[in-house]
């Protein structure tokens, strides 16, 4: 799977991610503060401005310190309430259509059905529970306003802290229960979906001889269902495998004997698990054996896999440590994503051609090569095992140790070469991992879930925020832009940059204004603009523009980021160290937006 | 902070005085801060514990106004208000208030039951005793049967009867009623006058708004007379209505023939009762006095001296 981005420890992330939201929360409230003295400065003098500030953020912090439980579980009781009046559930109806559409056009033959279908399912899910509790959110407060049931409220001892905290629990209760409705539909969907059988027929096998005509073993091919069949290799006692296709296998045991032989099929083995990696770091060396930080850019605009070229001593080298016989009892389990750039046609059905070999950093000793065929979009696996042998000066082959010879405290070096001349492999440091354990697809699977409750959570503060001060529709434009701005927050700061230092091979185009003009032009966004007087305007004026919008991506959530969908999606455990980031990260935004919208009905005349 | 050690110090010596207000105004502005409309002129009040104050005026007067600012529901332009001695936008005050607005602005999804339950809640009230309290005035306002009904189901008067029921539910000291014959037939105009003055006769303060003269006439102990939001009267209403320098002679048993020489002969024809004293006019044509003495002569207090010979 695509990792852009090392997880770090949570423990490691934690303060240095306590500080930045601290400045940055000071900051803003630094900002809302010079406005509203600006604002009650033009009122009321600049003095009685400063003494009703100073009043507004004491009484807003008394407020919160003095919320009560009963009062905002009252206030989250009422809002579900409301939720369920406005017909909160025919959401769920809505997803039940969608997984019958689902059932109807999600291809089951495609590469990988489990990735599809998950990903499918938890997107949709995704989607619909944050519309909603957005939708409910923005709508609610200022409905109140307008019927003005607001008024019986704010005259009872109630903190308008409370009356923000508790439309955020209730709408997130809702969030929760649909959340929680449609997981385990979901779940049941993709299991039932995904899971699936073959036959094999004895006409369908066919008997591997040696040269003594003894029978080694069987091969053939299962039958074709859901899209796919599997070739299958079954050793002399009729075991075997149907190999890897679709994302999966299955274990095939022959029973009885000649013609009379029947084939046990078991379920699909591969399709929804969790798997524990361990990832290493990656360096490479170029193609005169050169160590270098990068591979070589293959023109691809997207830089997240380097490529090595083959027939050359350029290799990628990934550095395990923490790799120990009780974690790897019966060897290394390596699994591998190669990507493959071709210069020429070569034996297009038959893949790309290189080896693996293992290197202890410490004495440079170096394992027998392993040859892999780099498949495209499969995961290779290669199981080294404890017994291996390393090739001496003189072409002998000598029997080591794997944990003795080949790993130095718990270190060791993979190098992946590539060995067809003008042909090139591409990777990233999480294409290579060691197998370290298997995780529970199930208990995976909620964890994504929890990503999803923490999105919604994440939107629905940001609504109930925005409802304090603004109409429904205007709170949900706004909501929708934080949302939007947040998503894009990294395409924004690259923009601000390649703006502020003029380097336009960042982001090549321009600023909004720019981009207008050489869309309205039919200017190529490659094509340097001549720096006329209006040019240099245009781009003074982007890099204003820019500014604000480059300070608000550095707050505003990106909801995608706090989603694993694609954990679970490609097979891989969620570690807990980035759940916990991310459950940190929601529980910062909420309780930011929590103050913020309690400052902002604190400061409104409910009844104007 | 200084402002925290002013309100404790007036908490101390509240004894009498629930409701000062000094020099409160009110200007709506529009969102460039461009001066809308005046809603309230400095506004000098004191209301006194157990007694039935009511806020008179035509519509647009101020005197709803004048209760939000109290309630804390809008923010003075200048002037201050106090409410038990604490400032009008502390919300710690409202543990003590009941407010019943014009329209009973209720959730209408829930039930007269789950209603109350849900304002008894708001002041933080344990279980057993908003179950209590919910009992006895879903009883007290006639609804015993209809308790379990949503309140989109309610007519207007039952609606107004639930919102009395909400805004008595912490048993408060201060009742603010904004029209509460509003919607409610003879009966319950009845009912709900005599609810007031049971209030009264608890301790309670009650300030009501009303365009209803014949109901503040018949229940209120001072009033305010506002116009243009600006005060224009403010007094007791014996005092307000009885009309000074005229005498007035009541009596009966009196003949026909005995009428024209009433002046001389009363005393020699033997009249029983003679009643001598100060007319008294209504609540409705004072305040239609006040009303047009003000758009004659408008930004000046109504003058007693006028009455007087009027």
């Amino acid at each position: 799977m695509v990792l852009e981005e090392e997880i770090p420890r949570f423990a490691a992330w934690i303060g240095p991610a306590v500080i930045r939201y601290l400045f940055a929360g000071g900051l803003v409230a630094l900002f809302a503060a010079a406005i509203a003295w600006c604002v009650q400065a033009v009122l009321h003098g600049p003095l009685a401005a400063g003494d009703r500030v100073y009043r507004g953020i004491l009484a807003g912090f008394a407020d919160l310190a003095g919320m009560s439980p009963r009062r905002v579980w009252a206030l989250a009781r009422l809002a579900v309430q409301e939720s369920l009046r406005r017909n909160v559930l025919v959401v769920l109806a809505v997803f039940a259509v969608l997984l019958l559409f689902a059932g109807w056009f999600l291809d089951p033959g495609s590469v990988n059905p489990g990735k599809l279908y998950l990903g499918f399912i938890l997107g949709a899910s995704n989607l619909l529970v944050c519309c909603v509790t957005l939708l409910l959110a923005v709508f609610s407060l200022p409905a109140d306003m307008k019927s003005r049931a607001i008024q019986t409220v704010t005259t009872k001892p109630v903190r308008t802290s409370e009356i923000v905290l508790g439309r955020i629990l209730g709408f997130a209760g809702v969030g929760t229960a649909l959340v929680a409705l449609m997981g385990l539909a979901g779940w049941a969907f993709v299991v039932r979906s995904v899971a699936h059988s073959h036959d094999v027929a004895a006409d369908d096998m066919v008997e591997v001889t040696d040269e003594s005509g003894a029978v080694t073993g069987f091969t053939g091919r299962t039958s074709l269902d859901r899209g796919h069949r599997h070739r299958v290799t079954l050793d002399a006692n009729g075991q075997g495998v149907a190999e890897t296709g679709q994302g999966h296998r299955h274990s095939i045991t022959r029973v009885g004997e000649g013609t009379k032989a029947t084939y046990d099929v078991g379920p699909a083995d591969g399709l929804l698990e969790a798997r524990r990696p361990l990832r290493g770091s990656l360096r490479f060396l170029d193609r005169d054996g050169r160590p270098s930080t990068k591979g070589i850019s293959v023109g691809a605009e997207w830089s997240y896999r380097q490529y090595i070229e083959g027939g050359t001593p350029a290799a990628a080298i990934w550095t395990f440590t923490g790799v120990t016989p009780e974690a790897f009892s019966d060897g290394l389990p390596l699994e591998m994503i190669v990507r493959v750039f071709r210069t020429h046609k070569g034996r297009i059905e038959e893949g790309i051609h290189g080896t693996v070999q293992l290197r202890n950093p410490a004495t440079n000793l170096r394992s027998e090569a392993f040859p892999i065929v780099a498949k495209e979009f499969t995961i290779d696996t290669l199981l080294v095992p404890r017994r291996l042998g390393t090739v001496l000066a003189d072409g002998e082959v000598k029997e080591i140790d794997l944990f003795t010879d080949l790993i130095a405290d718990g270190q060791v070096e993979v190098w992946l070469q590539c060995l067809e001349p003008g042909q090139y492999y591409g990777v990233a440091q999480a294409d290579f991992y060691l197998r370290a354990g298997e995780g529970s697809f199930a208990f995976n699977y909620a964890k994504s879930c929890l990503g999803i409750w923490f999105a919604m959570l994440v939107v629905t503060a940001l609504g109930v925020m925005f409802s304090t001060f603004l109409a429904g529709p205007v709170a949900l434009l706004a909501a929708l832009s934080v949302v939007l701005i947040g998503q894009f927050r990294e395409f924004i700061a690259r923009l601000f940059e390649s703006q502020v230092t003029g380097d336009a091979t960042i982001v090549p185009g321009g600023g909004p204004i720019e981009s207008l003009y050489r869309i309205a032009t039919q200017t190529s966004i490659t094509l340097e603009l001549d720096p006329t007087p209006a040019v240099q305007a245009m781009k003074a004026f982007d890099t204003v523009l820019l500014a604000p919008m480059r300070l608000a991506a550095g707050i505003f959530p990106s909801l995608s980021a706090l989603g694993t969908g694609t954990f679970v999606a490609e097979g891989f455990e969620i570690p807990f160290d980035l759940l916990a980031a991310h459950a940190a990260e929601t529980a910062g935004f909420v309780l930011a937006f929590l103050i913020a919208g309690a400052f902002f009905l604190k400061a409104r005349e409910v009844a104007s | 902070m200084v402002k925290t050690g002013a309100a404790t110090s007036r908490g101390a010596a509240e004894t009498d005085v629930v409701v000062e207000t000094r020099n409160l105004s009110k200007t709506y502005r529009d969102f460039w801060g461009r001066r809308k409309k005046v809603a309230l002129k400095p506004l000098d009040l004191e209301i006194r514990r157990g007694e039935i104050f009511g806020l008179l005026g035509p519509n647009g007067s101020g005197k709803t106004t004048t209760m939000k600012l109290l309630l804390g529901l809008i923010f003075p332009t200048s002037g201050e208000a106090f409410v038990f001695g604490r400032e009008a936008t502390d919300v710690t005050k409202n543990e003590r208030i009941g407010y019943l607005p014009e329209e009973s602005y209720l959730y209408k999804f829930l039930d007269a039951e789950e209603t109350l339950d849900f304002y008894g809640r708001l002041f933080d009230m344990p279980a057993d005793e908003r179950r209590r309290r919910a009992a006895a005035l879903i009883e007290m306002v006639g609804l015993t049967r209809d308790r379990k009904r949503q309140l989109r189901e309610y007519s207007k008067g039952m609606t107004r009867r639930i919102g009395v029921a909400q805004a008595l539910i912490n048993d408060p000291e201060l009742v603010l009623l904004d029209e509460p014959t509003s919607g409610l037939d003879p009966i319950g105009t009845r009912e709900m006058k005599d609810l007031i003055v049971d209030l009264k006769a608890r301790g309670k303060t009650v300030i009501m708004c009303s365009h209803l003269l014949a109901d503040v006439e018949d229940v209120c102990d001072r009033i305010a007379v506002l116009h243009q939001g600006e005060l224009k009267e403010l007094g007791r209403v014996d005092d307000l209505l009885r009309v000074t320098g005229v005498t007035q002679i009541r009596a009966n048993g009196l003949s026909a023939a005995a009428q024209d020489e009433i002046r001389s002969v009363l005393a020699r024809h033997g009249a029983a009762d003679v009643e001598i004293g100060n007319p008294r006019t209504t609540l409705e044509d004072l305040f239609l006095e006040v009303v047009r003495d003000s758009q004659a002569r408008p930004g000046r207090r109504a003058r007693a001296s006028d009455r007087e010979t009027g």
